[in-house]
């Protein structure tokens, strides 16, 4: 078998092939984007705010209405798609990534969301969100991360922290969690960020960055479950904590969190560490127990080596949440799946002469014939 | 052989061009997820190589994808279909389950191998009919259509696309190993002699008028109950649909208990439907129009068509009556095949499995059909089916039966026979 050298696409924008709203016409706002459907999450559930952001920022894109689909699979956040104004399916549980795959491959005008959970992404969908990340699929990923099985009412999830008392578990879960990011990393995803439900703001624009990626876009967005798993968030969440919770991730800025320091900056930070070829969490200051604000390392969600950014996810706690990176991890531009597969069509009919029917007729035609008078 | 330009082609073969045929018919881009599996990887290789006829082929990551990306495709206005084998269907059975439920386009292909499990990879069988008509969770029903012979996996193929887009429904074409990788001369069809297929998109809201004007993506033709296609893109028509129970017309959640009543046997009357649509079977009973009909009938599906030809010309050959019937649509049976099993004493249905179509005829129609089963992997010989005919026409008339060619005149027990010569000899 031989491989052969692909002709690599043009990289754009992922939403620069869908359609616009016609110059002229009133651009939408996010009640354009409202359904009817009454909404029918548990009163607190994070699930609301992601909603609201989502349908106040949909209008920015500036896209038609008609060319934006929401798939979703099975669980409390998969009814995502009732809720907003645009094409739909509330598909089965885990198979989002495979429908929305047939979705951004047949359609270049379509923008492309999914709306999954933690159990629905990550355990019984995990094959088909790592297989979309690989293949690059111009799609962008909301993974609502609650840690826990909200629909069927309370049991451990794939990032349920080991140890978790739950229905199903009532001498706690023996399963070690998925690090969503991590994973995701691992599965040469080219655009991986992490976001928290009750800052619209960060939220926004992640959601704005990950849409003009073009190719697999997943944001894990940490959410509260008020009923089955409240204040699983509240270290990133709370005005108390999270600014050592924290660790805030820019592209070209150093990685620095904690109480501001004398330059005004965080007084911890991130530099690599020699010994494990990890990153390590220092205190950052002229102190001789502390290192220089020059060491600390540069966040670089462009670097093409997803080394670093791997390393950056492993600050955050497999067990009860105390710290985690949020922002984008990582972000660089690959040939899609879809690009691809439409460019070899493209290429396949280049010169090729006659109608369809024409073809056709020479296809079933062709081979050796006889004829029988 | 009737006349026309001839060629030799495979099952997998024709499949393939059958389907690129769909395509073209029907204007629809094709779109194939699947996951290689024996006997099936040959469709995914030949449609890999179509590419200028704006054919996609996905190779998935699983079966469950592959039929997921193709449910996402026909969503989207694509021709979505996936291909494979037993072990494939029973992983894609939920999914199939989601396109009963969205209403979607879709084609299904088993080639069936042996089973269960892995079972006999390379060898033929048609036991997963039970599959294809149960094989889901919930009422569920799915058309199945199953060729003849490897030239008849193209018309046949061609029907599956005819359905699925004028009914809105998957459809299931249940090929086999034979059929799939056996080969005959085939009669290349013209252009014209192929089906129209209209997928009627949606373009316009269907209820209310003026400001109050809406897209209801469960309003149904009333002909043929299908639901109306508004594929994304098309201003106005924004909707959503999904696996949980639609309330009938506007297509919103339900759990109102006499709409999921409705809903169920609305779907159910709309495969129903389909034999409507259907020509009447073909009855081959060369004594009948003279009064002198068989009182065996031998009815059969798929690729026991072969072989069963052969028994029955043997049976003929002999000097005996029996008529043979082939089934290609599986459901909705046609019409009138209730009245065509009423006038024939016994009924033979020989199948490689343990009886799956006779269950199934047994429980439609309350008739004593008898079933003649091998599950060896391998086709049906047609010297032994001769025999079981036989034994059949012997009990039927009551009267001795020499399969020798025209025993019964040998042994006097049919005194004249009308179908001496023209049927005798010629089995493969």
């Amino acid at each position: 078998m031989s491989a052969t050298d692909l002709p690599l696409p043009l990289i754009r924008s992922g939403i620069e092939s869908v359609p616009t709203v016609p110059e002229g016409q009133a651009a939408p706002t996010g009640k354009d984007f409202t359904s009817d459907q009454e909404v029918r999450w548990c009163p607190g559930c994070g699930d609301y705010a992601v909603l609201k952001a989502v349908q106040g920022f949909l209008p920015d894109l500036g896209l038609r209405r008609e060319n934006i689909v929401f798939v979703s699979g099975i669980g409390c956040s998969s009814r995502f798609p009732y809720y907003l104004e645009t094409y739909g399916m509330h598909s089965i549980h885990g198979r989002a990534p495979s429908i929305a795959t047939g979705i951004a491959t047949s359609r270049d005008d379509l923008s492309v969301w999914v709306v999954t959970g933690d159990g629905d992404a990550l355990s019984i969908g995990g094959n088909h969100l790592i297989h979309a990340l690989r293949r690059n699929v111009n799609m962008t990923i909301l993974l609502f991360n609650h840690r826990i099985y909200g629909l069927t009412k309370g049991q451990y999830s794939p990032t349920s922290e080991t140890g978790k008392v739950t229905k199903s578990t009532p001498m706690g879960s023996l399963d070690y969690p998925f690090n969503p990011v991590s994973l995701a990393l691992g599965a040469e995803a080219t655009f991986v960020a992490r976001t928290i439900d009750s800052d619209r703001k960060h939220l926004t624009s992640v959601l704005a960055a990950a849409a003009e990626h073009r190719g697999t876009s997943l944001v894990e967005i940490y959410q509260n479950c008020p009923i089955f798993n409240d204040g699983a968030f509240d270290a990133v969440k709370s005005p108390t904590t999270r600014d050592e919770a924290i660790i805030p991730l820019l592209h070209g800025q150093p990685i620095r969190f904690g109480a501001v320091g004398p330059d005004g900056l965080g007084s911890r930070g991130l530099i690599r560490d020699a010994v494990t070829g990890g990153v390590k969490i220092v205190d950052v200051g002229d102190a001789p127990d502390q290192v220089s604000a020059d060491d600390v390392l540069v966040h670089d969600s462009h670097s093409p080596d997803a080394t670093t950014a791997f390393a950056i996810s492993r600050l955050t706690d497999a067990g009860r949440l105390h710290q985690a990176p949020i922002g984008i991890f990582r972000q660089v531009a690959r040939p899609t799946y879809d690009d691809q597969a439409r460019d070899q069509i493209t290429q396949a009919a280049a010169g090729v002469a006659g109608s369809p029917s024409d073809r056709l007729e020479a296809l079933i035609g062709g081979g050796d014939t006889w004829t029988v008078a | 052989m009737p006349t026309g330009t001839y060629r030799n082609i495979t099952g997998n073969l024709a499949l393939a061009y059958g389907l690129i045929a769909g395509s073209v018919q029907s204007g629809l881009k094709l779109f194939l997820g699947s996951y290689p599996i024996t006997p099936a990887s040959d469709i995914l290789h030949e449609l890999s190589k179509h590419k200028a006829f704006g054919v996609t082929t996905f190779q998935a990551e699983d079966e469950i994808a592959g039929i997921g990306a193709a449910i996402g495709a026909s969503f989207s206005g694509s021709l979505g279909v996936t291909t494979t084998s037993g072990p494939g269907i029973a992983l894609k059975s939920e999914s199939i389950g989601l396109a009963v439920m969205t209403e979607l386009p879709l084609l299904v292909v088993d080639v069936q191998r042996g089973g269960p499990s892995t079972g006999l990879p390379t060898k033929t069988e048609q036991a997963d009919l039970l599959q294809a008509m149960f094989g889901r969770n919930g009422e569920a029903p799915v058309p199945i259509v199953a060729p003849r012979s490897p030239g008849d996996c193209f018309d046949t193929v061609l029907e599956a696309v005819r359905i699925a887009v004028t009914y809105r429904t998957p459809v299931m074409l249940l090929s086999d190993g034979y059929l799939a990788n056996g080969s005959e001369p085939w009669r290349i069809p013209e252009l014209s002699e192929l089906p129209e297929i209209d997928p009627a998109f949606a373009d316009s809201t269907n209820h209310g008028e003026g400001d109050g004007a809406e897209f209801w993506p469960y309003l149904r033709d009333e002909q043929t109950l299908a639901r109306p296609w508004a594929i994304p893109g098309t201003p106005g028509l924004e909707h959503r649909i999904g696996g949980l129970e639609k309330g009938d017309g506007h297509g919103n959640i339900s759990y109102d208990p006499a709409n999921h009543d409705f809903m169920v046997r609305t779907r159910a009357a709309k495969v129903e439907r389909i034999a409507e649509s259907l020509p009447p079977l073909e009855v081959d009973d060369p004594g009948a129009d003279e009064g002198n009909g068989a009182k065996v009938l031998v009815l059969g599906w798929g690729s026991t068509y072969g072989p069963i030809g052969a028994g029955v010309r043997r049976v003929r050959a002999a000097g005996y009556q029996v008529a043979q019937v082939h089934l290609r649509h599986l459901n909705p049976f046609p019409r009138d095949l209730g009245d065509v099993l009423k006038r024939y004493d016994k009924i033979l249905i020989p199948e490689m499995n343990l009886g799956q179509l006779a269950m199934l005829v047994r429980a439609r129609y309350l008739v004593d059909a008898v079933g003649y089963n091998h599950v060896r992997g391998l086709p049906l010989k047609a010297a032994e089916l001769a025999e079981a005919i036989g034994n059949l026409v012997a009990d039927a008339e009551g009267i001795e039966v020499d399969l020798t060619p025209h025993g019964a005149l040998r042994d006097g027990s049919l005194a004249s026979s009308a179908t001496l010569d023209a049927t005798s000899g010629g089995e493969s």
